[in-house]
């Protein structure tokens, strides 16, 4: 970065500062787009769903006027008892290329593939979500504990995340889910529990980094409590590495949530990209290749998309990684 | 790495004896009968208390929780069920209730059974016992009277049994007022307070004997012994030959880097790492199996049978592997050393594989090293996939039976492995580097 350079972005904040890197990376931006593209399909895969859905849902008490709420936002009452569209068989249909009015073809029970894509994206999302919800907050609570607070409770954070990580990660997560029950339960406690590790250990480091600098003795002579200065005063400054860190796992997520309900361990009863692999790897052997081709290709995409952008976010919010970057 | 392998049999402890349900039914199924549940949890250890204690479980009995339903209670006449305020089964007076039994009670055991009752609407002093629980055998019939009230009360009464009492059967009888009952249990004495699933747990673990598959009856140390050897001659090849060309292909990145080639590499390996492992065995199958039928698709009889799985596994961890050796690769390039290298006029080519290759080895090792323990594990979707019956396989075949034994043993091994392998990094960096010593 040149001398004039920095002063113009000298009143800029770290995030801000990102933001700019990152409109200027041509490819991030496109990804980003593919990200946004994605993530729209999956709200309306969403909507899809609970339309069918939301009149057979047994909420708690204290939802049920939500619940008829949505029922009337959704017209839920037009489709009840009807079988929702990527379920719904149709024998004079199977195996048909993709057409104009089959965008992606049908699968073996005559299926719109491009419906159950839509499907499938639902449910990656949900994995990355949920399993990040599980994830970081466990890895930023031990995280902070342990490196702010040192002492038997580093000793016992660290124990926790070199015991986890001994552990075979795959065979874990699948022996995980297979106690919990099948379902997304099972893929979201495997996946979330046993990747909070690496993350902790990150956020660990990077607080007993910052407890010794001025501004959390400062914060410290003023008096103030460690919660305070745990969240915050440190917490805003190491928040770049679980930003970088929640793009790395979601397209991780998504791959193992593919692979779980791709053995039969993940989701039951809705389409998911996995078990639309599973359906279709047979099928291609037939040269029926659209289920198939169209499934991979949004795994690729979406993942493909993450991966890039993940760098990208990277390169842009660590500045040591970026003086690196830089001298390359 | 003594408390690491501490914390491994802990937390396989935790997942598959705490956590986990019960192990029991989720391999025979709900309408599996008791007496092959209790052989099942004999066998296991299952019956046991869970840390320590005097008192285990038995299927005889299962304990009850009435809040929902009666149970097997519901089978007896006589009975009536509430659930309001709690679950309780209200047992009128003047008969006697049978108590319904899953399966005979071992003769050589001791058992007690574990009340909480009260009485409703008795005179107030009665001159006989007002509950009586009767033991009936073939040559045993004993009736312990409850000293039972209007208040909630817990009973404990122990079931003495000789070596020839059999068919030993229980019945309630009522003769007064209404007995309620909120929980009963029967318990079954272990031999003494360390009979317990963890002590069961460790010395399994000591004396590596890991029990009988309940899929196969076959010894599940000996499943794991037989499935190292296939695994590792999936995984070794595999792995050497990844790691040669991810380094060859990482050294050409620094050698050109900032062109053209350096940038379509970074891109390639980026798309390489986006592609799911499971496209990968499905497209391999398909197009050097079937469509070209280069190779077998299925089976474990040549070498010819593992080139295609080892191809594919390589294939899926090259895009990582570039990544990663590059940025090892480009740390070294802008070093001293190598400016003075380049100073002293050594060639591009010298500085890279003198200088360079071999300051790169520290990191290249410390992830050769740590990639050990994930051989012999063998690649779980590669084996299943290409019928190579190594560790993969058995681990996945069981995940599928609900095989807990074998995939409790896989995973602890492999964790212990992976804590030895750590141990043997830092042996090898000392070695390699003789900045590094010990403390």
């Amino acid at each position: 970065m040149s001398e004039s350079d920095k002063t113009e972005h000298a009143g800029r904040s770290l995030w801000a500062d990102a933001w700019a890197d990152l409109k200027r990376n041509r490819l991030a931006v496109f990804c980003l787009w593919i990200m946004v593209v994605f993530c729209a399909t999956a709200l309306y895969g969403e909507i899809v769903y609970w339309r069918y859905n939301i009149i057979n849902a047994n909420p708690p008490r204290f939802a049920v006027p939500i619940q008829k709420m949505f029922i009337h936002l959704l017209r839920a009452q037009q489709v009840a008892d009807q079988i929702p569209p990527y379920l719904a068989p149709d024998m004079n249909n199977r195996y048909s290329p993709p057409s104009r009015k089959h965008v992606m073809g049908t699968d073996s029970l005559g299926r719109d593939v491009f419906l159950r894509v839509v499907q499938g994206a639902r449910i990656a999302f949900q994995v990355g979500i949920i399993t990040s919800l599980i994830a970081i907050p466990l890895a930023v609570l031990l995280g902070c504990l342990a490196g702010y607070f040192g002492g038997w409770i580093d000793d016992l954070v660290v124990w926790l995340y070199s015991t986890f990580a001994c552990m075979p990660s795959l065979l874990f997560i699948l022996a995980i889910s297979m106690m919990v029950g099948k379902g997304l339960q099972g893929v979201y406690l495997g996946i979330g529990l046993t990747t909070c590790g690496y993350l902790c250990r990150l956020i660990r480091a990077e607080v007993i980094k910052h407890k010794e600098l001025t501004y959390v003795r400062a914060a410290k002579t003023l008096g103030l409590g460690p919660t305070r200065i745990i969240f915050r005063h440190i917490l805003p400054n190491v928040l770049h590495l679980v930003i970088i860190n929640f793009s790395m796992r979601f397209p991780a997520a998504i791959e193992t949530e593919v692979i779980m309900s791709f053995l039969g361990i993940g989701v039951q009863d809705e389409p998911s990209w996995g078990i639309m692999i599973s359906n279709s790897r047979f099928r291609l052997w037939q040269g029926v290749w659209w289920e198939l081709a169209f499934t991979t290709l949004a795994i690729f995409l979406i993942v493909l998309a993450f991966n890039l952008f993940g760098d990208a976010l990277r390169d842009a919010l660590d500045p040591r990684l970026r003086r690196q970057s830089d001298k390359a | 790495m003594i408390p690491t392998i501490f914390g491994v049999i802990i937390i396989t402890f935790l997942l598959f004896n705490v956590a986990g349900g019960d192990p029991a039914m989720l391999k025979l199924g709900k309408q599996a009968n008791a007496k092959s549940l209790e052989e099942y949890d004999i066998q296991r250890g299952l019956n046991k208390p869970l840390l320590c204690g005097l008192w285990g479980k038995t299927r005889a009995f299962s304990e009850l929780d009435f809040k929902k339903n009666a149970g097997p209670w519901s089978q007896v006449e006589g009975i009536l069920y509430t659930n309001k305020p709690k679950g309780r089964i209200l047992l009128p007076a003047g008969r006697d209730y049978p108590v319904p039994m899953a399966l005979a009670l071992s003769p050589t055991e001791q058992y007690r059974w574990d009340f909480n009752c009260r009485l409703v609407g008795a005179d107030k002093h009665p001159d006989t016992p007002v509950a009586l629980l009767i033991c009936e055998g073939s040559n045993v019939i004993k009736s312990v009277a409850l000293n039972v009230s209007s208040s909630w009360r817990t009973f404990i009464v122990p079931v003495s049994t000789t070596p020839n009492t059999s068919n030993l059967k229980f019945k309630l009888s009522i003769q007064n007022g209404t007995l309620e009952i909120r929980s009963m249990s029967l318990g079954r004495r272990t031999r003494n307070w360390f009979d317990s699933q963890l002590c069961f747990f460790l010395k399994q673990i000591a004396t590596l004997d890991f029990g009988v598959s309940a899929e196969t009856n076959q010894r599940v140390s000996k499943m794991i012994l037989d499935g190292i050897l296939p695994s590792l001659a999936l995984t070794v090849p595999m792995f050497f030959v990844g790691t040669i060309i991810e380094i060859l292909l990482a050294l050409v990145c620094a050698f050109f880097r900032n062109t053209f080639i350096d940038r379509f590499f970074v891109v390639f390996s980026v798309a390489l790492m986006s592609v799911n492992y499971l496209v990968w065995i499905v497209f391999g199958q398909y197009f050097m199996g079937y469509a070209v039928r280069w190779f077998p698709v299925w089976g474990f009889e040549s070498w010819r049978h593992l080139v295609l799985p080892c191809c594919i596994g390589v294939f899926s961890g090259l895009g990582s592997g570039i990544r990663f050796y590059r940025t090892v690769m480009l740390d070294e390039m802008y070093k001293d050393y190598v400016r003075t290298a380049f100073a002293k006029g050594v060639t591009r080519s010298g500085v890279l594989f003198k200088h360079v290759l071999k300051n790169a080895m520290i990191p290249i090792l410390t992830s050769v090293v740590m990639a050990i323990p994930f051989l012999y594990m063998g690649s779980l979707l590669l084996e299943s996939f290409f019928g190579i019956p190594g560790l993969g396989n058995l681990a996945i075949n069981a995940l599928n039976n609900s095989d807990v034994d074998v995939v409790r043993a896989t995973i602890l091994v492999g964790a212990v492995i992976y804590v030895i392998a750590n141990l043997m990094t830092d042996i090898c960096y000392t070695l390699v580097d003789p900045r590094v010593k010990f403390k």
